[in-house]
């Protein structure tokens, strides 16, 4: 007998009801969020230490290169970019900027497009695809991610994609951090030590 | 091999131990206390995390048939695994088809109770630890002393030494930063070049077939996205319904381990790479490992299979917080570590960890999927008995005591005399040794006895 079929014989039982797994998750039990002020909870969440991310805000999608030139130049960064392919990126004036499709393995700067901002945690969302690799946002010491403001939802649950999933979906709330020396906390243990939101209202 | 009481008394015997045992879990205590008081209603958070994990544990099989239908939909392999050993055949064949010379390793408890690192090791793959603590343990040729902070045990002196030693371009400055520093020097390129990435799972997602891994560090994602291939080894216990089902418990770890709302990155992988994807693995494998575990939830520890391994136990645990996890001498230390180890090792080589417990509930309070740990160790005990596994000068001794308490007269003429003997060995309110109690003598005094019994006050108050 096979492993699988010798753990299944000792698991089998009454398959389970749909009905009593959706009971579970009736009326969840998650931090309070105003939901008519999002914006406003989600910057909030974001600039706490525990998430230490810094923000700012353009009205039109064609100020993001300006958006990004600005705080690299506040964090006396050069003008190097690693940018997706993704169209609506690559829409942009992206003159007097290095740029780079894949990211080096000590990459200065990665933006990204987040699909949803999560109020409750100040969380950012993303998913793999064709135009959105994954690494160069975990090997950059900047992570720069643009934010549609009408994309800040309240809950986590609002982050989760119907039917078949992306190859990999991914929640960040933070700097790569750790605790592992004495409990002291570092920021920028393996991945980004700074973490930049650019809203787009 | 050394007893669990030698190890004890090293530990106890060991001044920066304590040092560096309470700095983490003390913080991890303060941290955790906050995010509760922050949080609405956890202990309504706390049934409904309970009643996931018990509902999964009661439909386990169709759960993972389900798992493992949507995981090879998303173009992963799904490996079966009953024992530690099969789990790591599977892994090392694995690695061994893909030519594999390195393998990227991003911390999993389940990867070091099934002996993961020592099989890599002796099928020659040289094994690159990730998480920051993994690798000071590794290169201190260590056990993990705690499942969230394996290297607890170090002092920041001890590591400085460990990487000045070991790393080609160590801190220069005697912080911590320069150390993190120096890591991530060391380790980002091996990352890059790994073969193969080895992670556990927080959970396994039943209707979408993902994979969850949660860290801080973001070293999963660096160790799984670059090589070829990914391997994932998981207890069959980790499977959640849905998504939603998975936040829950995503909400509830992250609060009961580190006091966060949410791990810093947070990930669920569904197979290998797509077409026109830039990065990720072209193979995606997904060990399900037994090891134990439906013999637990057929002996009557099913409620340890709720555990979702966040610590807080641990770091609320009296005894824990003395000798730190070393002590324990199994993968998992702390209370949840006394319940699991004599499943997974045999109750004979560690009934002393059932018995290292003062049975305060602090554990089952912390808990966030409410496991009755002290019940469950009390279960140990009691089986350790009915087994004759405890020493003949116990069981005697035991014996002896249920004999004379049967016989209330002769209880109190013994109770008497020992009182009286006990008053002539004290001095100054303590008694320093005490005739066949030296195990408690040894360290701590003890209080001197009231004048009268309790029985003989009573019978003094109800005359009176």
């Amino acid at each position: 007998m096979s492993a699988r079929e010798a753990m299944l014989a000792r698991l089998r039982g009454a398959h389970p009801d749909k009905a009593e797994a959706d009971a579970l998750l009736v009326a969840p039990d998650r931090r309070a969020v105003d939901e008519g002020a999002l914006e406003t909870e989600f910057l909030a969440r974001i600039a706490l230490p525990s998430v230490s991310a810094t923000h700012d805000i353009i009205e039109r999608l064609d100020e993001l290169p300006v958006a990004v030139g600005r705080y690299l130049e506040q964090q006396g960064e050069p003008l190097t970019l690693c940018l997706p392919p993704d169209p609506r990126l690559s829409a942009c004036d992206w003159s007097g900027f290095t740029l780079r499709e894949s990211a080096a393995p000590e990459e200065t700067a990665a933006l990204a497009i987040a699909r949803k901002g999560i109020a409750e945690t100040g969380s950012l969302i993303f998913e793999t695809s064709p135009h959105a690799p994954m690494l160069p946002n975990f090997l950059a010491l900047h992570h720069i991610v643009l934010l549609a403001a009408g994309d800040i939802a309240p809950w986590l649950e609002d982050a989760l994609l119907p039917g078949p999933q992306p190859r990999a979906h991914y929640w960040v709330t933070g700097v790569s951090g750790t605790t592992d020396i004495e409990g002291t906390y570092v920021r920028g243990a393996h991945g980004p030590r700074f973490l930049h939101v650019i809203l787009l209202r | 091999m050394s007893t669990f009481t030698d190890r004890a008394d090293a530990a106890l015997a060991d001044p920066l131990l304590k040092i560096a045992v309470e700095r983490t879990a003390g913080t991890a205590e303060a941290k955790r206390a906050a995010a509760i008081a922050a949080f609405p209603d956890f202990e309504a958070a706390r049934a409904r995390a309970a009643a996931i994990k018990d509902h999964v544990i009661a439909h386990l099989g169709a759960y993972l048939e389900e798992f493992e239908a949507n995981a090879v939909a998303a173009g992963a392999c799904v490996h079966w695994a009953s024992t530690a050993d099969e789990a790591c055949r599977i892994v090392v064949e694995i690695c061994k088809t893909a030519g594999a010379r390195t393998v990227a390793r991003s911390k999993s408890m389940l990867g070091e109770e099934i002996g993961l690192p020592h099989a890599l090791a002796e099928a020659g793959i040289r094994r690159i630890e990730t998480d920051l603590a993994e690798h000071i343990i590794q290169l201190a040729d260590e056990r993990p002393s705690h499942i969230i902070w394996p290297a607890m045990h170090k002092t920041r002196e001890e590591v400085s030494a460990l990487f000045k030693a070991r790393h080609r371009s160590p801190h220069e400055e005697e912080t911590i930063a320069a150390m993190a520093e120096s890591a991530r020097r060391e380790l980002r390129m091996q990352m890059l070049g790994a073969d193969v990435g080895i992670s556990g799972a927080n959970f396994l997602v039943a209707d979408t077939g993902a994979v969850c891994t949660v860290t801080n560090e973001g070293n999963a994602e660096l160790s799984l996205v670059p090589p070829r291939v990914h391997i994932v080894t998981a207890g069959i216990e980790k499977i959640v319904p849905s998504m939603e089902h998975a936040v829950h418990m995503l909400r509830m770890l992250a609060r009961s381990a580190t006091g966060a709302a949410l791990t810093q990155y947070t990930t669920f992988y569904a197979g290998p790479k797509r077409p026109g994807d830039r990065d990720g693995p072209e193979e995606m494998h997904i060990v399900l490992v037994d090891n134990g575990r439906t013999k637990m939830r057929e002996e009557g520890l099913a409620d340890m299979l709720r555990c979702i391994r966040c610590g807080a136990c641990m770091n609320h645990c009296v005894v824990f917080r003395q000798i730190g996890g070393h002590a324990y001498g199994g993968t998992y230390p702390g209370p949840m570590g006394s319940v699991l180890t004599p499943a997974l090792d045999g109750l004979k080589q560690s009934r002393d960890l059932p018995n290292a417990c003062t049975l305060n509930g602090k554990c089952q309070e912390v808990c966030p999927v409410r496991i009755p740990l002290p019940t469950l160790l009390r279960g140990w005990r009691e089986r350790s008995w009915r087994e004759g596994l405890e020493p003949a000068s116990t069981r005697a001794g035991l014996g002896l005591w249920a004999w004379v308490a049967c016989r209330p007269a002769l209880y109190r003429v013994a109770t008497g005399v020992a009182m009286r003997a006990m008053r002539l060995l004290s001095r100054g309110g303590w008694i320093a040794r005490l005739p066949l109690a030296g195990g408690w003598t040894r360290y701590r005094d003890m209080p001197k006895p009231a004048p009268r019994s309790f029985m003989a006050q009573y019978r003094k108050e109800r005359r009176g």
